[in-house]
């Protein structure tokens, strides 16, 4: 059992997700202010990051 | 783009545009309900740490329990349970008191499904009548009171009322309705679809019996979810438990509950509902803000000549009611799309929820928008009438 690469799944989606909101509260011109670039920012390192643990485990 | 391998579109409406859908605003999910559906999506997920008394409302992992508590808390009643929807709410009440040929009042201006929860118990509905702007009046409520009893002889047994309607989202006068009906000891059923999770609303104040609430339709929820509460009163009656017991096995159901038919709401509907609940409590009380980007958009169409507005004016209310016959539709009787450019125009600009066609009587709900979205909406609204020949006033 990888716990690591299971949690990676959900961080990576729900990472994804924070964007997702992003591009909710932006639409249609998506946008985005100072505040919502940094959250995107972060999510995507998030995001990134969860990718390498993934491969790490998983490959 | 597909989800995956099956045949079933990724739904983008709302990353893409700005929705005005009357009925769908107040029950986009949050981001944290968005990520509990990942993970509790499975069918009966919410059953892994069942234990006994084999209850939904005591499962423990997630919190279904203190979600109960707490909702009831929040709307100020005794004990609170999740329905499939406000209807099997409607459903659950009409079937504890509700017998065939007994007399049940409801406002002229309720959902069919009202109607349809006093039918399967063949019951006989009598409905308060709207005044000409549109509400419903405690005085109405007591005339249509003793109506009834001039007609059966007795009370109603139950009277349902909208504390907003879906036809104009009117408020209506729901405590002195109450008052009125409790004088003649009838039971009120308080729908607030459109209220529980939208704005503050508590069953004390208002002097309700029962407070039905909509999951997917104001509490930022996946369908089909819902919430039923009762009074202390009125608790053990609508949440009675079985005593059925099997003729041949001697089987028996613990304390199963009977109205609701045991467990009501698993899995994506109740764990949506738990997870956005903390966000959903905040933002009933941010209600004046959303009222404000409201205002920004209906004075934009008031301002198109020809436009009214059907709803009362000022809006206590996010979904508005509007008549633009004298306006959009006029320009839809010589335009090469007719009634479609209108939504098609919309739809250029990256609006959607409008029905495509109308152009004479119509419904947005402005819920949900941020401040930016509001002011783009309004714009929008006024440039489209603009470039169309109509006179902004």
């Amino acid at each position: 059992m990888s716990q690591r690469a299971a949690d990676a799944v959900f961080q990576g989606l729900f990472a994804l997700t924070d964007i997702r909101s992003i591009l909710r509260i932006t639409a249609p011109q998506h946008e985005l202010d100072d505040d919502q670039k940094k959250k995107a920012e972060k999510a995507l390192a998030s995001v990134e990051k969860q990718i390498a643990i993934l491969r790490e485990e998983l490959l | 783009m597909k989800c995956g391998a099956c045949n079933v579109d990724a739904r983008m409406r709302d990353e893409t545009a700005i929705n005005l859908d009357p009925i769908q605003v107040g029950g986009r999910l949050t981001p944290e309900a968005m990520k509990a559906m990942i993970s509790w999506g499975d069918g009966y997920s919410v059953c892994d740490a069942c234990k006994k008394p084999f209850r939904l409302d005591y499962i423990e992992q997630p919190p279904l329990n203190d979600f109960h508590v707490d909702v009831a808390e929040w709307l100020g009643m005794a004990q609170a349970r999740t329905v499939p929807g406000a209807r099997r709410g409607f459903q659950q009440v009409a079937g504890t008191y509700v017998e065939k040929g007994d007399p049940v009042l409801i406002g002229a201006l309720a959902h069919y499904t009202s109607y349809l929860s006093v039918e399967i118990q063949q019951g006989i509905v009598r409905e308060i009548p709207k005044t000409e702007d549109n509400h419903i009046t405690a005085e109405a409520a007591a005339e249509r009171i003793e109506d009834v009893i001039t007609e059966f002889g007795r009370p109603p047994k139950l009277l349902y009322i909208d504390h907003v309607d879906y036809q104009y989202g009117n408020m209506h006068d729901v405590k002195g309705i109450a008052k009125v009906a409790h004088q003649y000891d009838i039971p009120v059923l308080y729908n607030g679809v459109y209220t529980v999770g939208i704005m503050p609303v508590n069953g004390k104040d208002l002097g309700v019996d029962f407070i039905i609430g909509s999951g997917h339709k104001s509490m930022a929820a996946p369908a089909p979810s819902g919430i039923l509460a009762a009074t202390e009163e009125r608790a053990d009656e609508v949440f009675r438990t079985t005593q059925m017991e099997g003729d041949l096995t001697g089987r028996r159901f613990g304390i199963k509950e009977v109205g609701i038919l045991g467990c009501s709401l698993m899995g994506a509907p109740i764990v949506g509902m738990l997870a956005s609940f903390p966000t959903v409590k905040e933002r009933v009380n941010h209600f004046d803000e959303e009222l404000a980007n409201s205002r920004i958009v209906i004075d934009a169409l008031a301002s198109i000549e020809g436009t009214k507005i059907l709803s009362e004016y000022p809006r206590q209310h996010t979904l508005t009611r509007l008549d633009t016959t004298g306006s959009f539709d006029k320009v839809a009787q010589t335009h090469k799309k007719r009634g479609f450019f209108l939504s098609s125009a919309l739809s250029k600009n990256g609006i959607t929820g409008i029905i495509p066609g109308a152009t004479k009587v119509w419904k947005i709900n402005t819920y949900g928008m941020t401040r930016k979205q509001a002011e783009y909406v309004a714009d929008t609204y006024l440039e489209i009438a603009e470039t169309n020949g109509l006179t902004i006033l």
